[in-house]
């Protein structure tokens, strides 16, 4: 375990050295703090709330020039105490570290981090001068006899990582304080160009996503989450509208020889996001997909009433701008193999298959072949092509929909668009238990699904080959137990039948069976989803990656496009040293999440209540009967206005090491 | 426009008991301290926080107060600008460390700071001076005149400059542009030390989508912005002996100016300046609101033209932020824009046609000054289409505060000047309605008058139309004019925000008018972005001005622009009838589209982006 030498955390000063053991404290129980890459010890850490030294030799004025430099780089320059005061503090520690005489002396440095600590408008700088004010509060000491010796210190090797909440919450790390304040600085076009750094679908994002930045919103504390997503469609316009932000091949700073090409398979988020980072390293990028057009789950599997079909369309014009090429109707297993592509000289192939297969509910009489059997994902291809005009597929009679998850909403909220007379939701567990969106499930109790809760089918009941209705059976919830989870188990004799026309069963999916063979030589999980490896989503073979639902599960479309990118920062490393490297940012990362060292502090001065703002939707009963956009763009004067609830809550972490760290894939 | 008080919502009761520096006091509910105290007559000091305008962005830091929550030991430092007020509060505003904060965070302010005040237009009334007295500011240990060294200057603008040496990131401007003209042409550029003010796009202000109405400048607490200075050409043009010098000022002048002498607010000084201007130097001093008079003779001619064509609506074109707010955010809607030539432009033409005619000078050597409560003039001057065989009808403008300006370096001082008359007996003359242009509304009664008389053959009957003098930012109407025209709808805007309103109800065809009159500037031009600056307030004296201008009016022998005597004689003797060859040729002009659209790619807004990590 890592063996704290001294520090401050949380106000508490810690001093383990001999004879100095400050009272009352015990040291803290760090975990993951030994080393930071391979052999390489942690020797200090510093963050917002305090610091760590596990090296006496480590000088504290290099230590904490090191953290202000990253402050004063990352200081947005709104208010003074931030612009200013980092600036000043960083340059005095900067001439002491070098044995000069600074503008400011230790006394000087510690009024300024007090001044920003206390004055300053946002989180970073509140934040930044924390740490330092305490170590010379309590370490006045280190800092004099490292000032006495008049002699530049020894280089230190270091690393910081600016984060926030928000950022840390979101799968694909979108700097969301930042694409909110160019939205404040009056630049939706640069707050826009944040997100295209991640990925380039922010148009379906901005309609689509699960908000996890939001739950991680600090602004709750005061009055609501700031509404992220809701900003994210303002300014996602921008990639379309009259004078959207194209790309271009000149963009891809260094183009590969032509031999340098990489093959990947589906065309939904995590492919082309995959697609679209390796563009820009200068790959030849091929993506060949099943279906008759881009976009996967996002095209097929989520109603045009949340996502317009020309909005994916034109997210899509992106990957050929940049000189990828979609190959459609190319279904693996079927019209090639991962073989057939290295024999055509892909050098790396990244598996992006999606998870297309309903899986069964498992009750009696479960047979596909029923006329008004339908799987969620099944189903919402129909509705796809009868939105798309390729296939018209009315419905008349009720609906059973089974499940609690995103696609079920999808499924019963397209169902009454569709013309079913009535549409009945039937899930196991209770409503709160629902991992559908709150919204979503708003939205279908609005539009008039009627919600049977603690309810599950025992079998289907047909007649002559066709579904007639379901055999359901009420569920009650079991006794809290050891993990203070409650289960559900039925209520024996509740059983009723429910008469149905159609039943849909959308509890989950896998990959879709005979797409990935055993000689293919990727190893796959009991859930028939593809096994990799967390860190470099390296597959059992080499040169093959996977990323996205075939590997996660069902999962979201934000999780999918971060796989992309890291897939497509592994596939770059494979590909030019033979294999994946380290990368220091996900390490920083990961040690703050194993010791949960973000801080969650509470709010602790009044702060003005300013509600935020909501999209304008369409009314129920006219949205019931359309597959147009339901939820409506927020106009400007709105968006400026969401803009300033933002806090930004940023905060600064350094670690200090004992050798140089590598510098992992960018 | 909008105070505390007015912000506070209606019915509410100020029902939360706090104390301030120890006494009890009331505030309304989510009530700021800032707001609070100022009720209360506590000062705290302030710097980017602007209440008329419902300004408080927290930037600067300087409205710092100590406050304890009820139950807790501790106290913690806020800015009192935007931290509300709680039940049982403590709030303490001159405690010693509050002062040591303050003084602080201002000498941080100074840090990069350009410190060349004796060479500043704002020099003598700049707020940050003013808050640098109050904390006691002694010294200034963290200047380094490197850090400002490439701060942007931005001179491309014939009207503006912006200067970033001077810019205390107050944001000020931005929401002006922003929130209240909804030109939004400002945005906020770099960051940490580079944090700047920069137009949308990345273009110079001359290129933008400013209109160069200058709101912002009438807002801004220190030197960043300002007029471009011209004073010193005019003293050129004055101490040349070989140049005639004529100047005008704009209706508005005469009474938006004795304040900067210390005179009351409102007060009419048309004399002091017609005195002034001859001690200057100046040759011949004429009105601009005789060119108002012929622009209504032209305009009004145009407008009975087109509603007899079913061209509707008619949009005045005397505002020149307008006609840039036209040209580049609605060039769709310029065929519905008059052709008439403003006010100042028309007695430029006519000073360099007809007066050479009358008084045997030579048009070359003529050089017209304009004295104008308008940022936007200096802009309309160097539009080629205005002026003849390559003489700008107009040589230069002066606005309201560089006016003030001369007069102080030439050592004049308004309050002991014996007031004038003009004595130029060819374009001096005004009526009535030549003085109300200078406030909304005003264009649109002057030209009543005259259409009226020119439909019917009479006078109106009551000469002012009150009903159109309301102060909204949008009014509209319906006035019989009788004879063959009847019933016109028309409609009056002030400030950009509405005009950008009506302009998409134009657009969208749920706008049902006639003759439209529009005014950039909120108020019209006795708020122009040319008038002298308040510190700490929006345009506080427009109904004083205003009323003024009413007063002027009302007391004039000729109230209607058709009844000018030397405007008749213009006719008779010079330009034949109004809309003849001649007075086309010298006073209507065109306008061009000049839409600016965004241009910037992925590539180079990624080369922009900073704070965030750069992918590629």
């Amino acid at each position: 375990m890592a063996q704290v030498v001294y520090g401050v955390w949380d106000g508490v000063v810690h001093d383990y050295r001999q004879g100095k053991a400050a009272e009352g404290a015990t040291p803290p129980d760090l975990k993951d703090f030994e080393v930071f890459d391979d052999n390489n010890p942690i020797r200090a850490f510093v963050a917002d709330r305090g610091f760590f030294v596990f090296d006496e030799k480590v000088n504290l004025l290099d230590t904490f020039w090191q953290y202000l430099s990253k402050a004063a780089d990352e200081s947005c320059g709104k208010c003074t105490p931030c612009r200013m005061g980092t600036v000043l503090v960083r340059d005095a520690l900067g001439a002491m570290r070098r044995g000069l005489d600074g503008d400011l002396d230790l006394d000087g440095i510690a009024a300024m981090s007090e001044q920003m600590r206390a004055t300053s408008l946002c989180g970073l700088g509140q934040s930044c001068g924390t740490a330092l004010v305490k170590a010379i509060e309590a370490f006045r000491d280190e800092f004099e006899a490292e000032l006495a010796r008049k002699q530049p210190a020894r280089a230190q090797h270091a690393m910081s990582y600016m984060t926030a909440p928000c950022i840390e919450a979101c799968p694909s790390k979108v700097n969301v304080p930042r694409y909110i304040d160019y939205i404040r600085d009056g630049k939706p076009e640069h707050s826009l160009g944040v997100i295209l750094q991640k990925y380039p679908m922010a148009a379906t994002c901005s309609r689509v996503c699960v908000r996890f930045c939001e739950a991680a919103c600090r602004r709750k504390m005061v009055d609501e989450a700031v509404g992220i997503k809701i900003l994210k469609r303002y300014v996602a316009e921008y990639q379309t509208g009259p004078h959207p932000l194209v790309f271009s091949k000149d963009m891809i700073a260094h183009v590969l020889p032509e031999d340098q090409r990489v093959a990947v398979i589906g065309a939904g988020p995590a492919g082309v996001s995959c697609a679209y980072h390796l563009l820009m390293r200068g790959y030849h990028v091929d993506i060949f997909e099943a279906q008759g057009e881009a976009g996967g789950m996002a095209a097929i599997g989520i109603p045009s009433y949340r996502l317009p079909k020309d909005v994916l369309l034109n997210e899509m014009n992106a990957i050929t701008n940049l000189g990828g090429r979609f190959f459609f109707n190319q279904r693996l297993g079927t019209d090639f193999s991962v073989d057939d592509l290295m024999k055509r000289g892909y050098k790396s192939v990244f598996l992006a298959l999606g998870c297309q297969e309903g899986t069964k509910m498992g009750c009696d009489n479960e047979d596909t072949s029923l006329v008004g059997y339908e799987s969620g994902i099944g189903f919402l291809l129909k509705v796809h092509d009868h939105v798309a005009g390729i296939k018209p597929h009315p419905i008349d009679g009720e609906v059973v929909v089974v499940g609690g998850g995103n696609v079920a909403m999808d499924c019963v909220r397209s169902a009454v668009r569709m013309g079913a007379k009535k549409v009945h939701l039937v899930y196991r567990r209770t409503e709160a238990d629902m991992p559908a969106d709150r919204e979503e499930v708003v939205a279908a109790h609005d539009e008039g699904i009627e919600f049977h809760v603690l309810t599950n089918p025992v079998s289907i009941v047909s007649e002559d080959g066709k579904v007639v209705g379901v055999k359901l059976t009420k569920m009650e919830q079991t006794e809290v137990d050891a993990k203070g989870r409650r289960n559900v188990r039925p209520i024996p004799g509740s059983e009723y039948v429910m008469p149905c026309s159609v039943v849909i069963a959308a509890i989950g999916q896998q990959v879709d069976t005979g797409s990935v063979k055993p000689e293919d030589g990727v190893e796959m999980s009991k859930w028939n989803w593809v096994v990799a490896d967390k860190e470099s989503l390296a597959t059992s073979r080499p040169g093959v990656f996977a990323g996205g639902d075939c590997y996660l599960g069902p999962s979201t479309l934000i999780a999918a496009m971060a796989n992309g990118l890291k897939a497509a920062r592994n596939i770059d490393d494979y590909l030019r040293l033979g294999s994946t490297r380290f990368f220091p940012r996900s390490r920083i990362r990961q040690i703050l999440e194993k010791n949960k060292l973000f801080s969650n502090d509470c709010i602790e001065v009044p702060v003005k209540n300013e509600y935020r703002v909501h999209h304008p939707e369409l009314s129920p009963e006219v949205r019931k009967t359309m597959f147009g956009e339901v939820e409506q763009i927020i106009s400007s004067e709105d968006a400026y206005k969401e803009s300033m609830r933002c806090m930004r809550c940023y905060r600064i972490y350094s670690v200090i090491t004992e050798h140089s760290i590598p510098e992992g894939a960018a | 426009m909008c105070n505390v008080e007015t912000l506070i919502p209606v019915g509410t009761e100020a029902t939360v008991g706090f104390k301030i520096n120890g006494k009890a006091v009331t505030a309304y509910p989510n009530e700021t301290i800032l707001a609070a105290a100022r009720r209360h007559d506590f000062y705290i000091p302030t710097l980017c926080e602007l209440a008329d305008i419902d300004h408080t962005p927290g930037t600067c830091r300087v409205c710092l107060v100590e406050i304890q929550m009820p139950g807790q030991a501790s106290t913690h430092m806020v800015t009192a600008c935007n931290t509300p007020v709680k039940d049982g509060l403590a709030v303490e505003t001159r405690t010693k460390k509050v002062r040591d904060m303050q003084k602080l965070q201002v000498e941080l302010l100074m840090a990069d700071h350009l410190q060349d005040c004796a060479t500043c237009i704002r020099h003598g009334a700049c707020e940050l001076q003013d808050v640098a007295q109050f904390v006691g500011l002694k010294e200034n240990r963290f200047f380094t005149p490197a850090r400002v060294a490439t701060r942007e200057v931005d001179r491309s603008s014939p009207a503006m400059v912006r200067d970033m040496t001077k810019c205390i990131r107050c944001q000020r401007c931005v929401t002006v542009c922003r929130n209240y003209q909804e030109v939004d042409a400002l945005v906020v550029t770099g960051t940490g030390l580079d944090t700047a003010i920069g137009l949308r796009h990345g273009k110079n202000q001359k290129d933008s989508t400013c209109v160069t109405c200058g709101q912002c400048v009438l807002v801004c607490p220190t030197g960043a912005l300002a007029e471009k200075d011209e004073t010193d050409r005019v003293l050129d043009y004055i101490y040349d002996p070989e140049i005639t010098t004529v100047l005008q000022f704009a209706p508005a002048i005469r009474v938006g100016f004795g304040e900067e002498f210390g005179m009351a607010p409102g007060t009419n000084v048309e004399g002091q300046i017609i005195a002034a201007s001859r001690k200057l130097g100046v040759d011949i001093v004429l009105d601009t609101n005789f060119g108002a008079d012929v622009v209504i003779m032209e305009e009004g001619t145009e407008l009975l033209h087109r509603l007899g064509e079913r061209k509707r609506p008619t949009i005045t074109s005397c505002c020149p932020a307008w006609i840039n707010f036209a040209e580049v955010h609605y060039p769709e809607l310029l065929p519905l824009l008059s052709s008439t030539r403003s006010p100042q432009a028309v007695v430029g033409a006519i000073a360099k046609s007809y007066l050479p005619v009358k008084m045997g000078l030579d048009p070359k050597k003529i050089r017209v000054i304009s004295i104008m409560p308008c940022t936007a003039k200096k802009d309309e001057i160097v539009r080629p289409q205005l002026g003849e065989d390559d003489m700008p009808n107009v040589d230069v403008v002066l606005t309201t505060r560089e006016f003030a300006r001369l007069l102080k370096r030439e050592g004049l001082d308004l309050r002991t000047i014996e007031p004038s008359t003009f004595d130029n007996p060819y374009m001096s003359e005004y009526s009535g309605a030549g003085v109300i242009f200078g406030t909304t509304g005003g264009v649109m009664e002057a030209a009543l008058r005259t259409v009226y008389k020119v439909v019917n053959g009479k006078e109106l009957d009551k000469i002012e139309l009150t009903q159109l003098r309301g102060f909204e930012g949008v009014r509209s109407a319906t006035v019989d004019l009788g004879g063959n025209i009847g019933e016109v709808k028309i409609a009056m805007a002030h400030g950009l925000g509405e005009t950008r309103a009506l302009m998409e109800a134009i657009k969208a065809g749920e706008a049902d008018f006639d003759f439209i009159e529009i005014m950039a500037c909120p108020g019209g031009c006795v708020d122009g972005g040319g008038t002298l600056r308040s510190k700490k307030q929006y345009l506080p004296y427009a109904l004083k001005r205003r009323e003024t201008m009413f007063g002027i009016d009302r007391a004039a022998k000729v109230r209607q622009s058709h009844n000018n005597e030397q405007v008749k004689a213009l006719y008779r003797d010079f330009l034949g009838s109004p809309n003849s060859e001649k007075a086309h040729h010298l006073l209507h002009t065109f306008y061009t589209d000049r839409k600016a659209e965004l241009e910037l790619t992925v590539k180079e807004i990624w080369g922009e982006i900073k704070m965030s990590t750069m992918v590629y």
